[in-house]
């Protein structure tokens, strides 16, 4: 019974954070087919919405990652989960809250791992998953998008640069159509799959599920929900900031940075990378601005990627340690969770309420 | 130590896969621009036979392109 309520709670808190991650990435899902007039906000966030919820049925294969390949899935119980999880919200609400950019998926593999490492010690972690599926080819891919942007906005140039302006922009612009709606396809299909595989290994561990077995529907169905509901709810507040806060470019510039980021995180994927989608999509708008002149890059979020990549792991699994710790004071029944969770949603409110009193945070978590 | 051989062998088929695919699908697409771009310029130059051409050069671009589209999502369901 008491291993029910902390699956339940498992569930319902890697649900709100795949709603929190949905929230956070619309920015950067619909942000240069808006910026550059390829498509009303209304339009465009609606539209992202739909594709990351139908982009999170296509592939299990990082929900497979997450649940078989990061942790020890014979050691973990649900409250190693339920503390990994608490570890990778905290990590993204102390971020939201000071205005630091973060990988909302760097956090929930942080936290996963320093829960577990908490618990269990060192033999909790699979070491050759961790660093050959996440940590490589997480300075991999922003990298890539990066490369793949700048050919591709030099290929743009050489090919069409002597064409009238108006057609080409004009047919640029029906090209981030598409190529917008495949980045959120992309999207969901990478971001709703480590909620995916959280649950899925919660399952295991509670002994639901057998080691190594597929998410089942219900789970792939609700991640999807969720993330998409966060996608719909996180354009509204990204309407009332268009112009200030996203990047000028120009259509070619936004079709090839949107390709460039749908092919690497699409190509993951399949391999079953689970990748920071903001990292990502940052490298090839960055990349696309680089080919026209360096001095469009914003090198200063360049830099505080890096330095979001380095500090959110430690600092997710400093947090999900912790958690574990605090969790386990009250018993290894479902008392500690219970108790967690409310001080949780406590603490939240309470940065909330004060957040509000401050203003709008500059910059938000990412996935 | 095989694991790691099998996720440096993935990761180098992604980083294939994302260039061929973003890069790919950046060259198709741009060819149909152009396409679309010339045959616009030669329609009004009253040259019929040539803008015919560049049309027809942006019907196959713009083919190819959701051809490799197609292709690529269908790679992605099939696993």
């Amino acid at each position: 019974m008491g291993s029910d309520v902390i699956l339940v709670i498992v569930v319902g808190t890697a649900l709100a954070f795949d709603f929190t991650n949905g929230f956070h990435d619309t920015a950067n899902v619909v942000a240069t087919s808006i910026s550059t007039g390829a498509a009303r906000p209304r339009v465009a966030i609606a539209m992202a919405a739909l594709l990351n919820f139908a982009g999170a049925f296509i592939s299990i294969s990082v929900a497979a990652t997450v649940a078989n390949d990061v942790v020890n899935a014979d050691v973990i119980t649900p409250t190693i989960v339920f503390a990994g999880l608490i570890g990778a919200i905290a990590w993204n609400l102390v971020t939201w809250y000071f205005g630091l950019p973060s990988s909302s998926s760097h956090a929930l593999i942080g936290g996963v791992v320093g829960s577990a490492v908490a618990a269990v010690g060192f033999d909790a972690v699979l070491a050759d998953g961790l660093v050959g599926k996440v940590l490589i080819p997480a300075l991999v891919a922003p990298v890539l998008a990066f490369t793949v942007a700048g050919i591709s906005i030099g290929l743009i140039y050489r090919i069409v640069g002597g064409e009238r302006p108006g057609t080409v922009t004009r047919g640029f612009k029906y090209g981030q159509v598409v190529s917008g709606g495949l980045l959120a396809l992309a999207h969901g299909t990478n971001d709703a799959q480590k909620t995916m595989g959280v649950i899925t290994l919660a399952l295991i561990a509670n002994g639901s599920l057998s080691a190594g077995a597929d998410p089942p529907f219900w789970v792939i169905a609700s991640a999807a929900t969720a993330i998409a509901l966060g996608t719909y709810s996180g354009g509204w507040r990204i309407i009332k900031t268009t112009g200030t806060r996203i990047i000028k470019m120009d259509a070619a510039q936004g079709f090839s940075s949107q390709g460039a980021g749908s092919a690497v995180i699409l190509a993951s994927t399949h391999f079953g990378f689970p990748l920071s989608t903001t990292h990502v999509i940052n490298g090839g708008i960055m990349g696309a601005g680089a080919a026209k002149r360096l001095s469009a890059v914003r090198w200063g979020v360049a830099g505080n990627i890096v330095t979001a990549w380095v500090l959110t792991l430690p600092a997710a699994a400093g947090i999900g340690a912790l958690a574990y710790g605090l969790t386990r004071i009250f018993g290894t029944g479902a008392l500690g969770p219970v108790v967690v969770t409310v001080a949780s949603l406590a603490l939240i409110a309470a940065l909330f309420a004060r957040r509000a009193e401050r203003g709008a945070p500059v910059t938000a978590a990412g996935g | 130590m095989s694991a790691t051989i099998v996720e440096s062998r993935a990761l180098l088929e992604t980083v294939i896969a994302s260039v061929v695919a973003g890069v790919g699908v950046t060259l198709v697409f741009s060819i149909a621009i152009w396409g679309v771009a010339r045959f616009v310029d030669l329609s009004r130059g009253e040259r019929p036979v040539a803008a015919t051409a560049a049309a027809a050069v942006a019907a196959v671009a713009l083919a190819a392109t959701a051809a490799v589209l197609v292709v690529g999502i269908l790679v992605m369901t099939g696993k």
